[in-house]
């Protein structure tokens, strides 16, 4: 009996009343390092597009020509708020959470390279992909119409009856050759790879 | 306004019921929906109840990019739902489909193309905080002084 007078006195208290009707969790605040949509910083956009080629989501960055200007422009309800963009920008213009701290501190970066890939058994030897590319006009004027060259400069030539691929580090990504080709055997890929640079060692 | 009017928008406010349906996601944003009801957001303090059956349903969380299956159904679920009903779409997916959102992927984004959306919740996954505050906005405009319009 004395046990439950203690109950009801204990559950009577105003303090506990207040606490079991009106408790709360406290308003949860958003941490400073949360990766949100990026931001735009007061750098300059030089539109390389660096930002959109690396976006995994479909629609989720455009870099938008406005007036004398370049402006990326992110989308809410396409972004994934990866924060890749971020990283791959290098002048710093997108900002989010502490991705640029980071990466300064850590000095790591994007490097990017465009990839050609030619499949034999769709490639016919027409030589369309050599003759079109801009690039291997501007090395070797006289790049025949075969797609055959006597020049070691060019990107890709006809050798020996199949494309040969020679300076796959000119390729500027324009994918001419790719829109030229009959039959969709070339292919051109961008590559993008992490690189960490060493801290140099201090004397 | 009617003291009966006072009393349901009091009880309302305090009971909102809610289902969710995922018509084709990567489970992300069921698993947020999810994190919602742990004790660090704990919805129910709000007075958010997830039963996850439509017929007693208030709010609807559409989740996913809406999968072919999904297209027929998802108009079933809406009509099971008793008046007054709202639908908020929940992640990037219903939005625009979000990554899945390319040739050869069996999806047909958005969702409201299917029944009428309310509130858009963007991210992949939104954070709890951005489902909590969605569903929390978006439910006083529709429950209030419902039988009065
Ligand atoms: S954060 Fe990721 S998904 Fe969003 S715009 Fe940047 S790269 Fe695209
Ligand atoms: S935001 Fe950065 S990466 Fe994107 S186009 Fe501008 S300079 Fe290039
Ligand atoms: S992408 Fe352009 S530059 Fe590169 S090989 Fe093709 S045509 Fe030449
Ligand atoms: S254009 Fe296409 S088919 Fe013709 S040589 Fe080049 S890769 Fe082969």
């Amino acid at each position: 009996m004395r046990s439950i007078i203690y109950y009801i006195r204990e559950f009577l208290r105003p303090e506990w009343l207040k606490k079991f009707f009106f408790a709360k969790t406290a308003p949860l605040v958003t941490p400073s390092y949360f990766k949100g949509y990026p931001t735009l910083t007061d750098k300059e956009c030089t539109g390389c597009f660096n930002c959109m080629m690396i976006c995994p989501a479909p629609g989720g960055i455009e870099v938008l020509r406005r007036k004398d200007q370049w402006v990326p422009e992110i989308y809410p309800g396409h972004c994934i708020r990866c924060g890749l963009c971020v990283e791959a920008c290098e002048e710093g213009v997108l900002a989010s959470g502490r991705i640029l701290d980071i990466t300064r501190r850590d000095r790591t970066a994007f490097r990017s390279w465009y990839h050609l890939e030619v499949d034999d058994a769709l490639c016919m030897r027409c030589g369309n992909c050599c003759v079109s590319c801009p690039i291997n006009k501007q090395e070797d004027p006289q790049l025949g119409s075969s797609g055959t060259s006597s020049s070691d400069e060019v990107i890709m030539r006809i050798e020996g009856g199949r494309v040969r691929i020679l300076h796959e580090e000119k390729c500027t990504g324009c994918k001419t050759c790719e829109t030229h080709c009959p039959n969709s055997a070339i292919r051109v890929a961008r590559m993008v790879e992490g690189v960490h640079e060493e801290k140099e060692v201090e004397a | 306004m009617s003291i009966l009017q006072d009393i349901k928008n009091a009880v309302r406010s305090r009971s909102i019921h809610v289902a969710y349906v995922d018509v084709g996601s990567c489970n992300g944003c069921d698993i947020e929906v999810l994190a919602c009801l742990a004790p660090r957001y704990d919805i129910e303090q709000y007075g958010i109840y997830v039963h996850n059956n439509p017929r007693e349903a208030d709010v609807l969380l559409v989740i996913g990019s809406v999968t072919p299956q999904w297209v027929d159904k998802l108009r079933d679920i809406w009509d099971k739902i008793p008046e007054p009903k709202v639908a908020v779409a929940i992640g990037n997916c219903p939005i625009s489909g979000c990554v899945y959102n390319r040739r050869g992927t069996l999806t047909e984004p958005p969702a409201s193309k299917y029944i009428p959306i309310a509130a858009e919740v963007p991210g992949c996954p939104p954070r709890p905080t951005e489902i909590l505050s969605a569903i929390l906005s978006v439910a006083p405009l529709i429950f209030k002084d419902y039988e009065e319009r």
